[in-house]
């Protein structure tokens, strides 16, 4: 098991880093350059903005993090996060290292959650490592990475006018897969949501739109939390959010608030066990 | 019109499995002088007066023993106006490793002082030889290089290539580097692009 370099460890490294791209002449030979050893001085510097001084382990047991080695769409780029070992996952934490807000959802668990596989939609901005970081109920740290091609996800025009991008904000559907007595149910949470970047450019008035994005969305069942996730730009638009709870026979209640002051609440019924 | 945006936004979505710039529905022409349409999108298949290079022309070139002088045009990442205080806010340019950044040079219309620092410093990164090799590169479907080249065209550079398929092109089979803004581009007072 490796750790995250510490504080001092870290700068030093960084400095490091810093200093051999100072001495290096402009190199022109293929595989000169120091892309690994800059994607690791920048997570570095990521992880210490979000977790500050707290040590981060690597794992490859409590999280993993699945997404194409290719997107085909930038501003469209799937991702599954897998933690299997239920009842010790606190919360995760999704960072898209190269985009420009590197910081792309937190999902915090509450106790109706089965936290065993998330899924969602993102936007990646440069060929990037992604980093996958879950919180154990014992408030240790762990990551995973995952490496992916894709770039301009950010800043790729949604290919309709704004107005018609905002249609139906906030309209939700929730879809349940086959549910099993005593077993978690898989559901589907669709979000009608243009989920501005503020990095699109309209391309015929070449105006940016703003930035409206979910920031906060809380998933329940009944009074019992499933999840409440901390959104930011990169997640795509039409948010779409897969996840696995555990049915009491309550409806599903979904509080949705937008960077703008938008809210939205909606509720649905899951079917109830078939035997 | 939308169906036209409609289509250029999945191709530039295909753009980013593909990264070579896809065969255009429509045959781009050159526009006669510089573009000063919307700088995504389709560009033409050529630059008169320029030759058009892919990333292994470019590799080639880079090894060779007169070597270019690289200019990256691309637009910062902008931080959106409203974008909270307190998010993370970490833009990042990987590039060509060695290329020289100026944003948005390849912008029309673009401010004569922006426009004459532009000519200074490729004369510099040139020692003042019109016919050294300058690669113009920017992001796939990105006018910015094309303009860019045309000006460097206009001006009398007779090495000059574009390389349309840019950081996408150059970062699937080759290193990157994260790139600073030309301290000297950064320096002029006068707006970048002039919008």
């Amino acid at each position: 098991m490796t750790f995250r370099i510490g504080k001092t460890v870290s700068s030093f490294a960084l400095g490091l880093a810093l200093a051999t791209t100072a001495l290096t002449p402009v190199a022109w030979a293929a595989g000169a350059s120091d892309t690994e050893q800059e994607r690791t001085a920048r997570w570095q510097e990521i992880a210490k903005s979000i977790f500050g001084d707290r040590q981060i382990a690597q794992t490859d047991s409590l999280v993993k993090i699945e997404a194409p080695a290719r997107a085909l769409d930038a501003a469209l780029v799937p991702i599954t996060l897998t933690m299997p070992k239920d009842g010790q996952i606190k919360a995760v934490s999704l960072i898209i290292d190269d985009n420009p807000a590197p910081y792309a959802a937190h999902f915090e668990f509450g106790p109706a959650a089965d936290p065993a596989e998330l899924k969602l939609r993102v936007r990646v901005n440069n060929y990037t490592d992604m980093h996958a970081v879950v919180e154990t109920h014992d408030g240790k740290l762990y990551e995973a990475k995952q490496f992916v091609k894709a770039s301009g996800g950010c800043s790729a025009p949604m290919g309709m006018s704004d107005e018609e991008a905002m249609k139906g904000m906030g309209d939700m559907r929730m879809k349940f897969a086959e549910t099993q007595p005593g077993k978690p149910v898989e559901a589907t949470l669709m979000v009608r949501h243009p989920n501005f970047s503020g990095m699109q450019m309209n391309q015929v008035t070449r105006e940016y739109t703003p930035a409206r994005y979910i920031d906060k969305l809380t998933v329940s069942a009944g009074d019992q939390t499933i999840f409440t996730l901390t959104g930011d730009i990169s997640i795509s638009s039409n948010p779409v959010i897969n996840f696995a709870f555990k049915p009491d026979g309550k409806p599903i209640q979904v509080a949705a608030s937008d960077n703008q002051g938008g809210r939205w609440q909606h509720s649905f019924n899951p079917p109830s066990p078939t035997n | 019109m939308r169906l036209i945006v409609r289509v250029a936004a999945s191709c530039a979505a295909l753009l980013c499995l593909a990264a070579a710039p896809a065969e255009s529905p429509v045959a781009v022409p050159e526009p006669d002088g510089l573009y000063a349409g919307p700088p995504k999108g389709y560009t033409p298949p050529t630059l008169k007066g320029a030759t058009v290079i892919d990333a292994d022309g470019l590799t080639t070139l880079m090894a060779g023993p007169n070597k270019p002088a690289l200019i990256d045009v691309a637009a910062p990442d902008r931080k959106p106006s409203n974008f909270p205080a307190g998010r993370l806010w970490l833009p990042v340019h990987p590039s060509i490793p060695g290329a020289v950044w100026m944003p948005e040079a390849g912008a029309e219309p673009l401010a004569p002082e922006r426009e004459a620092l532009f000519y200074r410093r490729v004369a510099e990164l040139t020692g003042g030889d019109t016919a050294k090799p300058v690669v113009v590169f920017c992001h796939v479907e990105c006018w910015g290089s094309w303009n860019a080249g045309k000006r460097l065209v206009l001006k009398g550079y007779t090495g000059v290539r574009w390389f349309p398929e840019g950081v996408e092109g150059w970062q699937d089979k080759n290193e990157t580097a994260s790139l600073h803004v030309d301290p000297a581009w950064k320096a002029g007072a006068e707006p970048q692009a002039g919008r």
